[in-house]
């Protein structure tokens, strides 16, 4: 066994070899139960409820049994138990073998192993499964506050690890805390360098997580009510961070392209396969005359499962580890599984696919033919009494729109059959994808191409960070409609509709709606609440963000980091990088642990002592030569009486400094203060 | 050999269970026992002083009883000689060979009762092998058993028929200790018990040798800091610059010192020393190694009477700074 140990190795004897097999101290099976169910804590958020129920029954019959209220287990129970618990793993993840049961598995036999541990060699066991354990948990979340938790669980974890080393019972059972600090903070030095600087390596297979729940969010089919299903959650989709130098999009500019869709068949919009004669044609990338400058941003992207990226209309050029796709979309080359951070330039003012072929025009006016005739025939009308006109029939049908339309997040259920001519004649009540759904067909009904774009509008300026939010509850659909002359043109019905809601962010506009965030009663607090909370709400967001950026994403960073540093990035010159901090690290811990053991010069302790020695003498208390202050300290604790926890803890610092084995520098401050804290009282 | 190995507070409870039950036998000496116990972990020897009847043989079988040791007594007298304690190699004519027959000395505990009755040729032979820990005899060396405790009981020296030991045989000793008049409630207690030898036979044996063994190497474990050691130096130096001593305390008798406060500290469950230790066991360390001087003593007493040392020691406790 490797042992640091702090105080003058040299002046003890060898000790006796440590007994593996030696019963716990109580204070050891405290730790136990405290590193355990710090351990297990956060992987139970995302387990079935039956494994909290497991972990906390097995929590509290070990309790039972330290207090010596239950007995232990009986071999056969255990048998039983582990079956049991064989049998409900098998049960509750029969369908997927994700990683989630392993981490089931985990919990559980963490678990049972609790209810065992009654000997050293036990403890041991059950604390390397719960370090491993432990690191499981980032599997599920990596937030900078779990990150925080894990470093103070590995605090808690190494005390545990002291504690069930230590044979005898210390003073107080948070008394290993101090050796577990001991041990704990001269690693994160070297915790901080190997991050910085140990080269990364990409997993040796991919495991996947129940991707099934990270996929709220946009789908490759658009029918009414799903969008705004997605204004339940407040669950984050993207981060877009503009540097200081670049011009930030109005309002009315933030529209976020994710899909194109451009086929309809009557009830659902999809994104569409062309008949094969135009595949070429359809496949190609369509031409983007910029008009402004462009913007250059970087988007941080939620793990969602999906292909599709997202850039401010409209993306200038596709990175590396993308490709453009019909629609001037952004696809990636394999799903993103987990967060995704890529830079893009993108052209507010633009002219898309000015020429358009006859073909793909045809394609882009393709209605099923039988369905809702009745706004087709008020198509037919308005068309002709805009004179065929295209500018003026999309005037006519915004007007319309604005008339009586209420944009509203919970619209009323349309028939199967021709939802277009019930939401428009009849309902008239719709979210986004109504409106750009009917305006799509509309305008396809009287020749003009056209298609419905989804993807997410406004988002949540954070100035802290300079990013702006993008949550799921932004989800937003337009149109993009072809003119002649000028391209693929935006057409935001919604914003005839309710203009404040592109002006304004989305949970400022349906902040009152019943069912906006409904899923998400926490996000929702901090609005309404106060304006502070929702400051403060903002700043963790920054931060939290940052923390993704720089280091949860900061194997993106490293390559540009070593190759600054080091100037070319070669296997001695990462050696060395690693080597010799490593060795000035461990040198400044030593030279550390040596100055703590050292004994301070002792001026201060003495000076003080013969303070309160004089102070009491006039008070007619005289130390007599035979007795150490500590006895001292224990007969004034009887001589006042309303004194005694001060002189009785100055009696135990003074015992612990002068004859303890493992007295340092903590020990003499620890005196020193009880000292002056007495000086001061008598 | 594994259920052999005891935790810490297992010997701790053990080594306190035997004390008790050595109070239960020998009332109203507790400090005495303690004392006793103190040396025999400290792997010493004990040296008991006091008049005859004063129970020094019973506290030597009681402690040989629960400390489960195999305990030989031997009665010194004027006309034993050496080969008496350690034995002595016999011609056997059959063989043709001398034989070794060991003395009483092989064995874990020996009562050396009465010893200053004896004559200083057989005195010394006893000491040396108490010192040695082995039994040289026509070139061959035999070592004594593990642990080997020596309980040696003399009367005063005032009495008739007596050889004192010289100064430099009472440094073996770790201790002596006095048992003195019982008080008066416990004497009401032994009277009424009735008091016989046979109770002593029947007492628990609440350790093993092994075990014995393993408390002795914890015991010199125990931590004695820089504070400390240096108080034990000052009170060295104390009986060396003193006018009260005619002379002071040799090193190996600081030593001793150092040794009989571990296990002090060790039976108050302790796993560092505190003055207090080296205090409670000094006088029984220190009264036999030094001598107060002439105008001290007043009566010009052989090795201070225990009187005078009662007092130089006293002197020296309210005289050494444990703070320096």
């Amino acid at each position: 066994m490797f042992k640091i140990s702090l105080t003058g190795s040299k002046s003890q004897p060898k000790s006796a070899p440590v007994q593996i097999l030696e019963p716990l101290t109580p204070t050891a099976v405290i730790w136990q139960l405290l590193a355990f169910s710090l351990v297990v804590l956060p992987l139970l958020w995302h387990l079935p409820n039956w494994i909290s129920v497991v972990a906390a029954l097995a929590w509290f019959w070990r309790w039972g049994i330290s207090q010596g209220r239950i007995g232990r287990p009986h071999w056969s129970l255990r048998l039983l138990l582990l079956v049991g618990i064989g049998l409900g793993v098998l049960l509750s993840f029969s369908r997927s073998t994700s990683l989630d049961a392993f981490a089931a598995l985990l919990v559980l036999s963490l678990s049972l192993k609790l209810l065992e541990i009654q000997q050293r060699r036990d403890a041991l066991v059950l604390l390397y499964v719960a370090s491993f354990t432990l690191a499981t948990a980032f599997l599920f979340e990596q937030s900078l506050v779990m990150g925080l938790y894990s470093l103070a669980v590995i605090w808690v974890w190494i005390t545990a690890l002291v504690s069930c080393w230590q044979s005898e019972r210390p003073s107080h059972w948070t008394r290993p805390m101090r050796q577990g600090w001991r041990l704990f903070w001269p690693a994160l030095p070297l915790m901080l360098l190997l991050f910085l600087l140990f080269p990364r390596i990409g997993p040796l297979w991919s495991v996947t997580l129940n991707t099934e729940r990270a996929q709220t969010g946009l789908s490759d089919q658009m029918s009414p009510g799903e969008v705004s299903q997605l204004t339940r959650s407040a669950e984050l989709a993207f981060r877009a961070v503009f540097a200081e130098d670049q011009v930030l999009p109005t309002p009315s500019q933030r529209y976020w392209r994710a899909l194109v869709y451009s086929e309809f068949d009557g009830r659902s919009w999809t994104l569409g396969t062309p008949p094969a004669g135009l595949r070429t044609e359809w496949n190609a990338l369509e031409e983007m005359e910029a008009l402004s400058a462009p913007i250059d941003y970087e988007i941080m992207q939620e793990r969602s499962g999906r292909l599709w990226m997202f850039a401010l209309d409209l993306p200038q050029q596709a990175t590396s580890e993308s490709r453009w796709l019909p629609g001037r979309r952004l696809e990636a080359l394999a799903p993103i599984d987990q967060r995704r951070q890529y830079r893009l330039s993108s052209v507010l003012e633009y002219r898309l696919a000015p020429q358009l072929s006859e073909a793909l025009r045809e394609y882009y006016l393709r209605l099923p033919p039988a369905a809702n005739p009745r706004s087709r025939a008020l198509a037919q009308g308005w068309w002709q009494a805009a004179e065929q006109d295209p500018q003026r029939f999309i005037q006519t049908l915004l007007d319309y729109f604005n008339q009586s339309f209420i944009y509203t997040l919970e619209p009323p259920r349309l028939p199967l059959n021709h939802a277009v001519d019930a939401f428009l004649l009849e309902t008239q009540r719709g979210f986004c994808e109504h409106y750009a759904g009917a305006s799509a067909w509309m305008l396809r009904s009287v020749g003009i191409p056209a298609r419905v774009v989804a993807g997410y509008q406004g988002g949540e300026w954070n100035e802290a960070g300079r990013y702006f939010t993008l949550r799921q509850y932004d989800a937003h659909a337009w149109v993009e409609v072809w003119l002649e002359g000028e391209g693929w043109r935006r057409l935001d019905p919604t914003a005839a509709v309710a203009p404040e809601r592109i002006e304004q962010t989305a949970d400022l506009f349906f902040a009152d709606e019943p069912s906006f965030m409904a899923d998400a009663p926490l996000a929702g607090l901090g609005r309404g609440a106060s304006r502070w909370m929702f400051a403060l709400q903002r700043r963790y967001d920054a931060v939290n963000f940052q923390w993704h950026r720089w280091v949860l994403n900061y194997h993106e960073q490293q390559a540009d980091f070593l190759r600054d540093l080091l100037g070319g990035v070669t296997p001695w010159r990462m050696i060395l990088a690693l080597l010799i901090p490593a060795a000035v690290l461990l040198f400044a811990v030593w030279l550390g642990l040596y100055q703590m053991r050292r004994a301070p010069r002792g001026d201060a302790l003495e000076r003080a002592q013969k303070r309160l020695f004089a102070k009491l003498a006039r008070q007619g208390q005289r130390r007599e030569a035979h007795e150490s202050l500590a006895e001292f300290a224990r007969r004034m604790a009887q001589v006042f009486p309303e004194q005694a926890p001060m002189w009785q803890s100055l009696a135990t610092a003074d015992e612990r400094w002068r004859y303890a084995p493992d007295a340092n520098r903590l020990d003499y401050k620890a005196c020193l203060t009880a000292l002056k804290q007495c000086i001061r009282r008598v | 050999m594994e259920e052999d190995v005891f935790t810490p507070a297992q010997l701790h409870g053990a080594v306190r269970q035997a004390l008790e039950v050595l109070n239960q036998v020998l009332l109203g000496k507790a400090e005495q026992v303690e004392l006793a116990v103190t040396c025999l972990l400290s792997r010493g020897h004990l040296l008991i002083e006091d008049l005859p009847g004063m129970g020094k043989t019973t506290l030597a079988h009681a402690l040989a009883q629960v400390f489960g040791l195999q305990p030989t007594r031997i009665q010194f007298t004027s006309d034993l000689l050496p080969a008496d304690i350690l034995g002595v190699s016999v011609f056997e004519p059959g063989q043709g060979t001398f034989r070794f027959h060991p003395g009483p000395i092989f064995t874990q505990l020996l009562l050396a009762d009465e010893i200053n009755r004896t004559t200083p040729k057989t005195q010394s032979a006893l000491l040396e092998a108490m010192e040695e820990g082995q039994v040289s005899l026509d070139g061959v060396s035999r070592p004594l058993p593990e642990p080997f405790f020596v309980i040696a009981t003399q009367n005063p020296t005032h009495q008739l028929g007596t050889f004192p030991l010289p100064e430099s045989q009472l440094d073996r000793f770790l201790m002596r200790i006095t048992l003195g008049y019982p008080a008066a409630a416990a004497e009401r207690e032994m009277l009424m018990r009735g008091g016989t030898r046979q109770e002593t036979a029947n007492l628990p044996v609440c350790l093993s040798a092994r075990a014995l063994q393993q408390v002795q190497k914890e015991v010199e474990q125990v931590h004695a800091s820089a504070s400390l050691v240096d108080y034990v130096q000052r009170l060295a130096q104390f009986t060396r610059d003193h006018a009260s001593f005619s002379y002071g305390l040799s090193p190996r008798g600081a030593l001793a010192l150092l040794r009989a406060a571990r296990s002090h500290a060790w039976l108050q469950g302790r796993k560092h020393l505190l003055p207090e230790d080296v205090q409670q066991i000094m006088t029984a360390v220190i009264g036999h190694r030094v001598r107060a001087s002439e105008e001290a003593s007043g009566l010009g007493s052989a090795t201070g009477s225990s009187l005078s040392v009662a007092r130089l020691m006293a002197q020296m406790k309210a005289q050494v700074d444990v703070l320096g």
